[in-house]
């Protein structure tokens, strides 16, 4: 940065001294975790921002270049000049691209602390540098393997100066200036070239097997002659019995210098695959819009008298998922991607009931109302900003349970960061390019590297590939360009500005001058102002409700485009829909006739409906259909009595009725002798009988039930079974458990313990009670002497228990002991032990 | 974005008939779109892989499918349809059969996974034999129509360029004199020679006969038929020497009476399934002439055994006719896979409308069963339900008042029981032909028929295919094969026959309310009520008041 101190810096925390505050501001906002909380001076700022997890973070945001410069600077010399970086990433042959993106990879590197110092003296940050550096354990991306300083290390000094000599060097007095020789034989092109030369041809072929990685290699006892020619030399280094590794100079030297088999100085740019139609694209999108808003609604329709259980461990079982997906006719993923949808956007979510089960809420009410493209705008808000991601149903998670829709565990926090920049990478194409799918995973894998291997289907890539289909779902796109609702969406403007790789072909080189930022995501006031604003851009695009269909005699009505709500609702229920789009069929059967007069609609209220809003005139099987079914509709009435009455005698039933103490009885005239009554049989027969009546009983056959005093009886039960003296014969095992429980009870309880602090008694047998310093002291100190230790221990359960252990290690809140009373190595978090003791000194 | 036709994301497309461009759109999808549906208002196409890889047979590639929709749609096409016809039609032509110079017929690929795949499958491996290079291997020339099918099921169509046999020559040409091929007629023999083999579909009495007459024509060569009965057989070859060249000697018949082979030889299905000690000794037949054409009527009505054969005949032009290619066992793909594809296909109503089918007026009577009709029925045997309920004795009532209004016409009355039938003859004093009758008896009553010497004919199912009735006018229905939807086709057909004097068909169909016969009944009339035919329903009462 140009704003550093004068004199060189000689630490971290000087040279942020020397930045400006916009310099420190530029810090802050890449790496926000350094402010939280907010440091008391730049000495804690340097400190913190040089722990390890603060670096990690800060790491894994970089983009790919400045990572790989990051890395080459791990392996070149600390501090290290820019030359010598540049000559790591460029090659000895240089790169003038490479040349021309370093500048801006340091610069990053250097805003966010990562590394400091000036051009001569860069120097990486001590954490950093440990995270990228080569180790064995962990092997760089570089795929280079340790220096020779590093490698020799280990070594005796006899051998190292073997090796000097057989390479042709004069001994040296001892073994680091020993390797300093080496290190200088090995940097020096020329004469390493000229050594080189001489190894067979064998040793070549090894060389170029390890250069680029990884670098070490597996020799046995009696290694070939052309390893052992490598190994004399020091151009292979053994690193463990058996293993041998290629000193960093010399795979240095054998790439040429490169740290990097391909330095990647430049954005890979998002190539569009196919172009279409701007019209196109945003007619496609508003189809697929209004496709989106007919498809949650018909999901939550589906759900409305009762939707699917809630699972005890939460979200939607797999057997409800697949009844959805077929109601809705889509495959399983995006069924769940309609359900994530509904839920993020607050139109659905548990009942809170008992019987938990899932329903729309009071929001999906108000959502109906508004209009169709404010209604998009909701969803498609809600889309943007969830961290949930409907990708990962069906999925397991790292313990392997299965991940449900509506479920936990779906929060991915990088998925609205994903989806912004995937949308933001699409808006940058021109007007109605659809970009291939692989280069915005290879854009956006350039962005935001993986530290260590290259997977194929890391989070973000499979967040971005989702992203690009759920935006098509949701018609954010269309035909896989982003419309110009999308665009505006993003707060960009609806018209692309002039793409800059327009500019001809000869302007292949853009990279120099550092691509603009990528635009924030807009804030949650911002995002609705956008929102609103998509929502005008597409209100015309969405079809018109139509009021009317077309009715033919086939029996069938076809709308040819969405209806308006109370016709789309009538029709719904009046015909069973037989195909969806654009239009709807539906088909009216006798069925589905029953269920509109159920819904209590006359047979004259239907036709009047049909002819109101059909095109044309209601035919003849339509009508004659609705009277039919009208005809013989409540013909047969089904309801629930408790008992009746019967009577031949009319004139006595209307008595009863009229008869006002029976008003309890809740009693109802179904036929001239006979009476329903709401009461049990029992109430109806006393409340007669206290009117003056003799009512007899029947039985379900019709017989008079003749009522006596009866034995009263339960219901069939089995006789219980017989309970032996004493519990069942212990078996062996149970008894083998039980005597080693005992033993280890015995020790515990009888061991005498050494006099500890009398607060360490606790009540007398009690547990031990110390203090936690003093617990985690001698718990520590047992590890040192290997001695045995008595405990009282606080399960999981709140069960106090004594133990005698003795204690392997101690590290990160937890004991690991060896448990006398259980006979195994176990686990204690030291918070749960309620104290320890020494065990006396052996008395027997 | 105002176009005639509707996209649905169950492939169907919904074509609105009273648009302006719906003709125009119309001709754009018929390439590789089935009309499914055929109401007043508003047809409705299926695009399926049968239907695209046709397509791509017949020269269209996914562009100008794609292209077409686009065009006339009135929504957006959802974009993943588009993707997937683009990707069916694809896989068409990946795999071609063809004739090797020295291995003869061969399957070669233009793409060695696909060719791995197919070859891995159990039901390809038994049909191929050696590979003569990677993406080459022969094939038994029997399998030729068995590896097709397979293929097809495996959804990896070959595109078959093995060509056909010429067969042997043998002259035939139409005799136009005082008539001529229809449009339409002539629109479906070219359609069906441009593309080798395949099935015409056509209304019943819009003249089958002579585009099978028109094929003969064009192929000149020898022509096996095979018809249904012998009633059928006996049409044809009066049909043949009155239309053609050929004379009554030319003409062989091949049934269980008479054993012809001839240069131009009809066989009845019967008598090929004929099965004695489990072989079928009348096989030879196909083998027993270099048949340049085989015919087969109706071939909705194709029975398993001839799809067997059919397969082994690949290398002969094949041409099936029919009215109605509703099949109730499902086995239509068989059809479109061992005879062809549809080359022709026309919408009742549209003949109609050009004035060579009649038209006509379907009428579903409804008769209330008596009440102790009800008891009974609600009581019988599930098996016997709609016996019961066909022919409870109300519709022999409605039966008489329908004869007696229309008394002086020609009236067909059909039935499928043959006491209800049996007892309809005695109250109706009209003859009855079924089963049993013999068939000099048969010709002898339906040339009196056709002679107008007797008006009212009553008929069991012997009669719903083929037999040439052009005087009837009306047709009453009292009971069918439960729900067949090709029989009530087929059965409306005999009435469809243009009249001398132009005047309108009637077909009545009588049906017992609230009863199994009125699900049955709906189930057959879907078929013509999707072709456009709109049935009236009436209560017996108000025909009984009526008449």
């Amino acid at each position: 940065m140009s704003t550093e101190a004068q004199s060189a810096p000689r630490s971290l925390a000087e040279s942020l001294r020397g930045r400006d505050d916009a310099s420190l501001a530029a810090l802050l906002r890449s790496r926000p975790d350094l402010i939280t909380p907010v440091p008391t001076d730049l000495t804690q700022l340097a400190t913190r921002a040089g722990t390890r997890a603060s670096v990690v973070r800060a790491l894994e945001r970089l983009d790919r270049f400045a990572l790989q410069t990051a890395e080459a600077l791990a392996v070149a010399a600390d501090p290290a000049s820019y030359d010598e970086l540049l000559g790591l990433l460029a090659g000895d042959d240089g790169d003038p691209v490479v040349a021309g993106a370093l500048p801006r990879a340091l610069g990053s590197l250097r805003e966010q602390a990562l590394v400091w110092g000036g051009d001569d003296r860069l120097r990486l940050v001590r954490t950093a540098r440990e995270l990228l550096a080569p180790s064995p354990q962990h092997p760089s991306p570089t795929g280079l393997g340790p220096a020779v300083r590093e490698a020799t290390a280990g070594m005796s000094p006899g051998r190292v100066q073997e090796i000097v000599a057989t390479a042709g060097l004069p001994s040296t007095h001892d073994a680091v200036s020993a390797a300093a020789a080496l290190t200088a034989l090995f940097s020096d092109r020329v004469r390493l070239a000229a050594l080189l030369a001489e190894a067979p041809e064998e040793a070549h072929a090894v060389l170029a097997r390890l250069v680029w990685g990884p670098p070490y290699g597996q020799v046995t006892a009696e290694p070939a002659a052309h390893l052992r020619w490598l190994l004399d030399r020091g151009l292979l280094l053994p690193t463990a019995p058996g293993t041998v590794v290629l000193p960093r100079e010399v795979a240095l030297h054998l790439r040429g210098g490169r740290a990097h088999r391909a330095p990647e100085p430049v954005a890979p740019p998002v190539e569009p695959g196919a172009t279409h139609g701007p019209q196109v694209v945003d007619s496609t999108a508003a189809g697929q819009a209004y496709t989106a808003l007919a498809t949650v609604e018909e999901l939550l329709k589906d759900w409305d008298e009762g939707g699917p259980a809630v699972l005890r461990a939460g979200g939607l079982s797999v057997r409800d998922l697949k009844r959805t997906a077929v109601a809705l006719d889509v495959p399983e993923p995006v069924a769940a991607f309609w359900v994530e949808l509904a839920y993020a956007a607050g139109l659905l979510a548990s009942d809170g009931e008992a019987d938990e089960r899932y329903a729309a809420t009071p929001a999906y009410d108000e959502w109906l109302e508004q209009p169709p493209a404010d209604r998009w705008a909701r969803l498609a808000l809600a889309w943007l900003a969830a961290t949930r991601t409907a990708g990962l149903v069906g999925g397991r998670d790292a313990k392997e349970r299965a991940l449900q829709a509506l479920g936990p565990g779906l929060d991915r926090s990088a998925a609205p960061e994903v989806r912004h920049r995937v949308l933001t990478l699409l808006a940058g194409l021109p007007e109605g390019a659809s970009p291939a799918a692989d280069s915005v995973l290879g854009r956006l894998r350039w962005e935001r590297p993986l530290r260590g291997p290259q997977q194929e289907d890391d989070l973000r890539s499979r967040l971005a590939r989702w992203t690009l289909s759920e935006a098509e779902l949701l018609g954010v796109t269309g035909r896989g360009a982003l419309s110009a609702h999308g665009r505006t969406l993003l707060g960009a403007p609806a018209v692309p500005e002039p793409h800059p790789r327009a500019a001809g072909p000869g302007d292949k080189l853009p990279v120099h001058r550092r691509p603009a930022a990528p635009p924030e995501p807009l804030g949650p006031a911002e995002q609705a102002v956008a929102a609103a604003a998509a929502a005008r851009l597409l209100a015309p695009l969405l079809p018109e409700p139509l009021d009317h269909v077309l009715l033919q005699a086939d029996l069938t009505a076809v709308a040819p485009g969405p209806l308006k709500r109370p016709l789309a609702d009538v029709l719904d229920v009046l015909a069973d829909v037989e195909s969806k789009g654009g239009a709807t069929v539906y088909r009216f059967t006798p069925g589905s006739v029953r269920r509109a007069l159920d819904a209590g609609r006359s047979a004259s209220d239907l036709h009047d409906f049909l002819t109101a809003h059909a095109r044309t005139p209601v035919p003849q099987p339509l009508a004659y259909l609705i009277d039919d079914v009208a005809r013989r509709h409540g013909h047969l009435r089904v309801g629930a009595a408790s008992a009746y009455v019967r009577c031949d005698d009319d004139a006595m039933l209307s008595e009863i009725l009229a008869d006002k103490r029976a008003a309890v009885l809740r009693l109802r005239r179904l036929a001239p002798t006979v009476l329903a009554a709401q009461s049990d049989p029992a109430t109806l027969l006393e409340g007669l009988r206290a009117m003056g009546y003799a009512p007899a009983a029947e039985s379900a056959e019709g017989d008079v039930v003749i009522t006596r005093a009866h034995a009263h009886r339960t219901p069939p039960r089995t006789a219980p079974e017989p309970v032996p003296d004493g519990p069942p014969a212990p078996d062996a095992t149970l008894l083998t458990a039980a005597i080693r429980a005992i033993r280890a009870g015995d020790l515990a309880a009888t061991t005498p313990r050494k006099q500890a602090p009398a607060a360490a008694r606790g009540a007398d047998g009690g547990l031990p009670r110390t203090a936690a310093a003093e617990t985690l002291a001698t718990v520590q100190a047992a590890v040192l002497t290997g001695e045995a230790l008595w405990i009282g221990y606080v399960n999981a359960d709140g069960a106090a228990s004594q133990r005698v252990i003795a204690p392997v290690r101690v590290e990160g809140g937890f004991v690991t002991a060896y448990d006398h009373t259980a006979d195994e190595v176990r686990t204690y978090p030291l918070h749960r032990i309620t104290g320890v003791a020494e065990l006396a000194e052996d008395e027997t | 974005m105002n176009g005639p036709l509707i996209v649905q994301s169950d492939k169907t497309l919904l074509l609105e008939v009273d648009h302006e461009q719906a003709d125009d759109c119309r001709r754009a999808i018929a390439p590789f779109a089935e009309l499914e549906r055929a109401p007043e208002h508003i047809h409705t196409y299926r695009v399926t892989p049968l239907g695209l890889w046709n397509a791509r047979a017949a020269g269209h590639d996914a562009e100008q499918v794609v292209d077409a929709l686009v065009q006339f749609s009135r929504y957006p096409v959802p974009h993943a349809l588009l993707v997937d016809i683009a990707e069916t039609m694809d896989r068409y032509g990946r795999l071609t059969l063809s004739k090797h110079p020295a291995h003869g017929l061969v399957l070669t690929t233009t793409d060695r996974p696909v060719l791995e795949e197919v070859l891995r499958s159990k039901r390809i491996a038994p049909l191929v034999g050696n590979r003569i290079d990677p993406d080459t291997v022969a094939v038994h020339p029997s399998e030729r129509g068995q590896i097709k099918q397979t293929l097809l099921k495996l959804g990896w169509p070959a595109e078959d360029l093995a060509g056909y046999v010429d067969g042997e020559a043998h002259p035939i040409e139409l005799d136009e004199d005082g008539w001529a091929l229809r449009p339409y007629q002539k629109q479906a023999v070219e359609n069906f020679w441009h593309g080798g083999s395949g099935v015409v579909v056509l209304p019943c009495g819009a003249g089958k006969t002579l585009v099978g007459a028109g094929s003969m024509a064009r192929a000149k060569s020898t022509t096996l038929i095979l018809v249904t009965n012998t009633v059928s057989a006996r049409q044809w070859k009066h049909e043949l020497v009155k239309r053609t060249s050929l004379t009554e000697e030319e003409i062989g018949e091949y049934s269980g009476t008479r054993k012809e082979i001839r240069p131009v030889t009809i066989a009845t299905y019967q008598v090929l399934t004929t099965r004695r000690k489990g072989v079928y000794p009348h096989l030879e037949l196909f083998d027993s002439r270099d048949w340049g054409l085989i015919l087969y009527d109706e071939v909705h009505l194709l029975p398993a055994p001839v799809f067997k054969f059919t397969a082994d005949l690949q290398a002969r032009r094949r041409l099936g006719l029919t009215a109605t290619l509703v099949r109730e066992d499902g086995r239509e793909s068989d059809v479109f896979s061992l005879i062809g594809p549809k080359r022709f296909d026309a919408p009742w109503k549209e003949i109609e409308a050009q004035g060579y089918i009649a038209p006509a007026d379907c009428v579903e009577v409804r008769v209330n069963l008596t009440d102790s009709e009800r008891l009974a029925y609600a009581t019988a045997e599930a098996e016997e339900k709609y016996r019961f309920c066909a022919t409870t004795a109300t519709k022999r009532k409605v039966t008489e008042a329908i004869v007696r209004r229309f008394k002086g016409q020609q009236i067909l009355v059909i039935g499928q029981y043959i006491d209800q039938l049996d007892e309809l003859g005695e109250h109706l004093n009209a003859p009855v032909i079924k089963g049993e009758t013999s068939n000099a008896q048969r010709e002898k009553l339906f040339d009196a028929f056709r002679e107008g010497e007797i008006s009212v004919l009553v008929v069991s199912k012997v009669a719903n295919f083929s037999i040439d009735l052009p005087e009837a006018t009306v047709a009453i229905q009292v009971s069918g094969t439960f729900g067949s939807r090709q029989e009530e086709a087929q059965r409306l057909g005999r009435v469809l026959r243009p009249k001398a004097d132009g005047h309108q068909a009637h077909f009545y169909s009588v049906v017992a309310r609230d009863t199994i016969d009125q699900d049955f009944a709906a189930h057959r009339q879907r078929f013509l009520a999707e072709q456009g035919y709109a049935y009236r329903i009436m209560d017996a009462d108000e025909l009984l008041a009526e008449g």
